[in-house]
């Protein structure tokens, strides 16, 4: 599996075309085919292409919303 | 647009540019539930179908009663809805929807509706989290819409054998607590 850095996840925003990739505890989820993350935007809030562990915690949902989507790599710690 | 009220929610630390985004995205979200859930009831049919119709249509009216109440808040913060419907639609604060692929499934058609109420609970937790003690009118609007849509939650959850909702039906009357927005 693909280890990412923080960079490398930076260039899956969900832009132009590209896939959105978000991390969370480690994990990278593809979540480009959900309805909430078109754009690479969710809720007006979040963007794709971050570590999104931290804005979770505050989330009105939990991190089981993300078993819905592929993990496609772990993200590097502090890189 | 009313200027004083833009500029009181901005003093409070809110971001109301983004706020307004997410007014519209559940404007969205509920003009195109409403939309959604009259083909979810008319196919709630037969006698397993016939007993969730009268409250798909509860929801359903309250989720256009959502629309109505939302849409003049938006304008008051100096937001607009979109000219292209289609756009509105793509942009909704949650997924259609959609009729299940077997239309006759009953049990499918519930998953759907709750999930749709879930999404909107969320939502409006959301909104709430953001305005509370800041923007009063916008969280007092949030809080009546949420009011409704955990209700509407808890009616489909208890059919679908999760527990009991703790509510009754509606008995005559639509949106108790966001009524008052649309007077």
């Amino acid at each position: 599996m693909r280890t990412f850095t923080r960079k490398e996840l930076a260039q899956y925003n969900g832009k132009n075309g590209t896939p959105a990739f978000i991390a969370y505890n480690g994990k990278v989820y593809d979540v480009s085919s959900s309805f909430l993350w078109q754009n690479g935007n969710h809720q007006v809030l979040h963007n794709a292409g971050v570590d999104l562990t931290d804005s979770l915690e505050r989330a009105p949902h939990g991190a089981d919303m993300l078993e819905r989507f592929p993990v496609v790599g772990t993200l590097q710690k502090n890189k | 647009m009313a200027k004083v009220t833009r500029e009181m929610v901005e003093n409070s630390g809110v971001n109301v540019d983004q706020l307004v985004e997410l007014l519209v995205k559940n404007a969205a979200a509920e003009l195109t539930t409403y939309y959604y859930y009259t083909l979810l009831r008319f196919n709630l049919i037969g006698l397993e179908g016939e007993g969730i119709k009268e409250i798909a249509e509860t929801a359903r009216i309250e989720d256009r009663n959502h629309f109505e109440a939302i849409v003049p808040r938006i304008y008051e913060l100096g937001g607009k809805l979109p000219d292209d419907m289609k756009v509105f639609h793509d942009m909704s604060a949650c997924p259609p929807a959609s009729l299940p692929e077997d239309p006759t499934d009953v049990m499918a058609i519930l998953k759907v509706l709750v999930e749709a109420e879930r999404c909107a609970v969320r939502g409006y937790t959301h909104i709430c989290n953001l305005t509370a003690g800041k923007d009063h009118r916008t969280y007092d609007l949030a809080q009546a819409i949420l009011n409704e849509e955990i209700e509407h939650e808890s009616w489909f959850s208890e059919f679908l054998g999760e527990g009991p909702s703790g509510h009754f039906l509606r008995r005559g009357e639509t949106s108790p607590f966001v009524s008052k927005f649309l007077k």
